[in-house]
């Protein structure tokens, strides 16, 4: 007996010395934190930072780990974007979005983009593993291997499938037994809860690029085995596409709110949308109001359908565009959008596009007075609708030293394509383009182009210090749940936990309905209802739908508050020392 | 004498965890061939027929078939499994509504024709939403037997819907234990 209880003294003494990794919901440290979807890939990442990594470390750590732990929402098929912002003050934004490969056109499909999103013709040029390289050579202290051997490990051991993973299967079943059966259990039944779910195939691809480097995924054996798929089912993707795949760095963009300073991706992703529709609430008294004050939730909302509008006109490749990204961020031209609110009365949703705004007006300056009074008129596109899901996943990390990622990586739809090689999905960023070829379109499918996404990483800092991490998956209710978060950090004044748990609402310009969470006051929803003309469609709360929020946050004294995503399942988690 | 009261409890629960639990109601044999359809298009339809196959039933899976489409003289048994999905109703072209009538008309005629009605649930609780349940109520009455997952009856539903209509109750712990249970209740 003396001898067992020997052995467990021993083995946890063994594990809390090894594993000195704490995870929750809710953590705080003063020794970094990193706040996920997934708590396995948390811990992987704080487990990184007790080894004396920085936060890019982690980052590359968690990028590995989220794509075994969540191969539905991300992984080296996918794509993504991060920003980084080192301790030394220096900022970038590595944009690793998938490209259209060289052989992609309009003509050589059938129909519309939307009829081969769940076919090999769906898949764009992967960038993850580009991207992680790329963040690796800005600023990362460990050896690439060692980023990504806790991810191996992770595959091959297995982890306990969680709702949220078995939920998505479940959803998806249909198409993963047709095009994946190999992903299924014992190749042909859904993951449940519980289940331990194992990925030798992507252990083995993650053990190649952990030795060879990411040239093992563009230039080598991987790059052969996706080709050689893409030709047994006709898609468009060829080695020569993962060869001239390259991920970009620029400085972010930067934006202000309220004193803060608000630090996004370039187009193609919406972080100049974001930055629009803060400039426009940055104009009322926030603060005087509460999250579930209906004139509150109504002006949000109509803000964000007007950025949402303006985004399907300005947000694009800059590559294949020039965009006015410097007037639709402007404090002016957001004065332009302020005139297009009422107080009194919600927009009707037919009319929606008739409130585009004209950001090129902005390009060189000039105040709101001087353009208009010029008379200059809007650019009238037809926009394109398309259907986003609530798949992606975002991770947030800060380090000891000051060091912060915010991350965050996608399949587009729920396991992309549903094309399984090497033990990891392809993306089907394909559907973000335009479904079928229309004249001036910024978003029409061209070979390499990069696909129009809502994702938005976004690091806010305050007197050259980082404050807040965070971001969201949800496909069109990203920027609505983001915009809700800065709001509800910086005008209402929340705890990051409370900004995570508050119930959220959407505004998107091609939804006629107010979607909210439920937990609103019924107060509030009659009064948007009878009063302000919305029509309200409620849903059970939490839900994943609207996306899965994490954040980290630093506050005035150093230490760090982490979020996991509470609508996904997801924690975060820290070095205890 | 410890021992041997320990391997009955593992007995137990084993049989109880793997190959399902009854209620008390006498559970009647099952006969083949079975038409297995979904009520409600979410994947637990296909996902029954996946079992199906695996326990070598012989067995038929339309996701959609209608009554007036259902041949009576063909089938021993029909196989609801209900789970609603908006995406699989949008993908089919129907909505809720229509749905409900649909599978309720499957469930009339295969009564009226005397052919015993598994009701199937095996998607756990998350779904088991206000469109599920709607299913479940409308078909509660016409069912013969209960297959169940444990984690879609948490709130115990489906066990007060047994006792309610007196039809026997089995529950499987995972999707792969309906394999036994087929392989027990139907004969082929």
């Amino acid at each position: 007996m003396k001898r067992v209880f020997t052995f467990l003294f021993i083995s946890v003494l063994v594990l809390t010395t090894a594993l000195a990794v704490v995870s929750g919901s809710v953590v705080t440290s003063k020794y970094g934190v990193v706040a996920a979807a997934n708590e396995y890939a948390a811990r992987i990442g704080a487990e990184i930072l007790e080894r004396g990594g920085n936060a890019l470390d982690a980052a590359i750590a968690v990028s590995f780990a989220l794509g075994v732990a969540e191969p539905y929402a991300s992984g080296i098929g996918g794509e993504g974007y991060a920003v980084v912002r080192l301790a030394n003050g220096e900022r970038y934004a590595v944009d690793f979005k998938s490209v259209a490969p060289a052989l992609a056109s309009y003509d050589k499909i059938n129909g519309k983009l939307s009829s081969i999103k769940y076919t090999a013709k769906g898949a764009c040029v992967p960038g993850v593993v580009a991207g992680a390289a790329e963040v690796w050579k800005i600023g990362a202290t460990m050896p690439w291997a060692e980023l990504i051997k806790p991810s191996i490990e992770l595959a091959r051991k297995g982890l306990v499938v969680n709702e949220t993973f078995a939920s998505v299967v479940s959803d998806t079943y249909e198409r993963l037994l047709e095009n994946a059966p190999e992903f299924l259990k014992e190749g042909m039944l859904a993951w449940e809860v519980g289940d331990i779910f194992t990925n030798p195939a992507l252990a083995d691809t993650l053990e190649l690029i952990a030795r060879e480097g990411p040239a093992a995924f563009y230039k080598g054996k991987i790059a052969d085995d996706i080709e050689r798929f893409m030709l047994e089912h006709e898609g468009f993707m060829r080695k020569s596409d993962l060869e001239n795949y390259k991920a970009v760095v620029r400085e972010p963009l930067h934006g202000t709110y309220r004193g803060f300073d608000v630090y996004v991706p370039h187009p193609p992703v919406s972080g100049p949308q974001l930055l629009a529709i803060l400039n426009i609430l940055e104009n009322f008294n926030l603060s005087a109001f509460s999250w579930e004050d209906p004139l509150a939730v109504h002006i949000i909302q109509q803000v964000l359908v007007l950025e949402d509008v303006d985004r399907r006109y300005f947000i694009s490749d800059p590559d294949f565009f020039d965009l006015p990204t410097k007037g639709f961020i402007s404090k002016e031209y957001a004065k332009t959008r302020l005139m297009e609110l009422n107080l009194n009365k919600a927009m009707d949703p037919s009319t929606y596009f008739d409130h585009v705004g004209n950001a090129y007006a902005f390009e060189e300056g000039g105040t709101y007075e001087e353009v208009l009074l010029e008379g200059v008129k809007v650019s009238s596109v037809d926009p394109m609708n398309s259907y986003e899901f609530p798949s992606t996943t975002h991770f947030s990390v800060v380090d000891k030293y000051g060091n912060a990622v915010a991350w965050t990586q996608t399949l587009s739809s729920f396991f992309g394509t549903s094309m399984y090689v090497d033990g990891f999905f392809l993306n089907n960023e394909i559907g973000n383009f335009a479904s079928t070829y229309r004249e001036g379109d910024v978003i029409n499918l061209e070979p390499g182009k990069r696909p129009r996404t809502t994702i938005c990483p976004t690091i806010i800092e305050k007197d050259g210090k980082v404050r807040y991490v965070l971001g969201t998956p949800g496909g069109g209710r990203i920027i609505s749940t983001i915009t809700q978060l800065v709001v509800d950090l910086i005008d209402f004044g929340m705890s990051p936990e409370e900004a995570v748990k508050t119930p959220k609402f959407v505004g998107y310009a091609f939804y006629k309905d107010l979607r909210m969470e439920k937990g609103f006051p019924e107060t509030t929803i009659r009064f948007l209802e009878e009063v302000l003309g919305h029509k309200v469609k409620l849903y059970e709360y939490p839900s994943l739908y609207f996306g899965g929020p994490n954040i980290v946050a630093v506050k005035s004294d150093g230490t760090m508050v982490g979020v996991g995503s509470i609508r996904r399942n997801g924690a975060a988690a820290c070095p205890e020392r | 004498m410890k021992k041997f009261l320990f391997m009955v409890l593992v007995f137990l629960t084993f049989n109880i965890l793997a190959f399902g639990a009854a209620t008390s109601t006498q559970v009647p044999m099952l006969e083949a061939p079975v038409m297995v359809v979904s009520a409600g298009q979410s994947p637990g339809a296909l996902q029954f027929s996946v079992v199906a196959k695996m326990a070598k039933l012989p067995h038929t899976f339309e996701k959609l078939l209608r009554a007036e489409d259902f041949d009576p003289t063909k089938y021993k048994t029909l196989v609801l499994v209900v789970g609603a999905s908006s995406k699989g109703l949008g993908a089919a072209g129907i909505d809720f509504e229509a749905e409900v009538k649909r599978v309720v008309a499957l469930a009339e005629k295969a009564k009226a024709h005397k052919i015993p009605i598994v009701i199937c649930h095996l998607e756990g609780a998350t779904r088991r939403g206000p469109m599920s349940d709607r299913i479940l109520d409308a078909l509660a009455a016409y069912a013969s037997i209960f297959m169940v997952k444990t984690s879609s009856d948490e709130d115990g539903k489906f066990k007060s819907l047994s006792e309610e209509f007196k039809v026997p109750l089995l529950y499987f712990q995972k999707t792969s234990d309906l394999k036994n249970i087929i392989q027990e209740h139907f004969v082929y």
